[in-house]
């Protein structure tokens, strides 16, 4: 449902008031570029999207019923847009099973690894640097559909229930994207920092139990 | 008693919130004895929350410029 707010900018907007339009755009322009530059990977491809979304939203706001949420119905058109652009490319592998993105486990499902604690990291802001950097990185190499699950969940921080309408998906399938994409992106961070600070490395669990059968 | 691998199966829910009491005392539970589950839930959680940081809030004044222009542009044109 749409909040009153939402419904006087709409009304405001299908009379054609000019400073509606600002308040639209000034409110809505970081959201609709953030996600359509995450989603693209690329700032041209981003600046298409930001134009043609607030035009396609300008274009269509006389049919707009304030069934959604305002926000949710710009971040779809957003998402639609920006994934029409990446669909056109070559096809991007998948992402590896949810259990290969976590540690080994033994037969009877315990953990057969040391696993890194790295959350004590950045150190500095050079460090905390790097690790935004890297985290970048990590989400451009994840699949479309899982990036812009990612970017709406937990960049854009639009709930569960607000993600799945905008994209169209059950929220279990979003929550299970959502999951693999964490993963994959957990494992990125963990194997980067494993390899600048190698002290950072636990030894091997020295659990008796661990290797008796 | 769970094993690593429920944990596993419960980590979503349970840095979400969304488990039941009883369920989420046997996690803890586990992790207080599980260093693996512990240092992996606790980098899961922390991807979370240096992800949050990423939010881009303004864009460049430039863009802000092209896009105001383009959308004026695109309203001053008869078919509009
Ligand atoms: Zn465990």
């Amino acid at each position: 449902m749409q909040t009153t707010d939402d419904a006087r900018l709409v009304e405001r907007l299908k009379a054609r008031d000019d400073a509606a339009l600002e308040t639209l755009i000034s409110h809505y322009e970081g959201k609709v570029f953030g996600l359509a530059l995450r989603v693209t990977g690329n700032r041209p491809d981003a600046e298409e999207v930001l134009q043609d979304v607030f035009w396609r939203v300008l274009q269509h706001i006389d049919s707009f019923r304030g069934e959604s949420k305002l926000s949710s119905w710009i971040y779809r058109i957003t998402a639609n847009t920006a994934l029409e652009k990446v669909r056109k490319r070559p096809k991007t592998r998948d992402l590896p099973l949810a259990e290969e993105l976590g540690p080994a486990m033994t037969e009877d499902g315990r953990i057969a690894e040391p696993v890194m604690d790295w959350t004590r990291l950045p150190h500095d802001e050079l460090e905390q640097k790097e690790l935004a950097q890297r985290l970048e990185e990590a989400i451009a190499q994840l699949p479309p559909d899982y990036r812009t699950v990612f970017v709406l969940r937990d960049i854009e921080g639009l709930s569960t229930e607000e993600g799945a309408e905008v994209l169209d998906l059950s929220v279990a399938a979003l929550k299970t994207r959502l999951h693999r994409a964490r993963l994959f992106l957990r494992k990125q961070l963990t194997d980067y920092v494993s390899a600048r600070h190698p002290a950072l490395n636990p030894p091997n669990p020295g659990r008796p139990d661990a290797h008796m059968s | 008693m769970l094993t690593c691998r429920d944990v596993g199966q419960l980590l979503q829910d349970y840095v979400e919130g969304a488990l039941e009491a009883p369920v989420r005392q046997r996690l803890d539970e586990h992790l207080a004895d599980c260093p693996g589950c512990l240092a992996f839930i606790k980098t899961y959680k922390h991807t979370i929350a240096i992800s949050k940081d990423l939010r881009c809030k303004d864009i460049p004044p430039e863009l802000q410029r092209k896009l105001r222009s383009f959308i004026k542009d695109k309203l001053g044109q008869p078919d509009a």
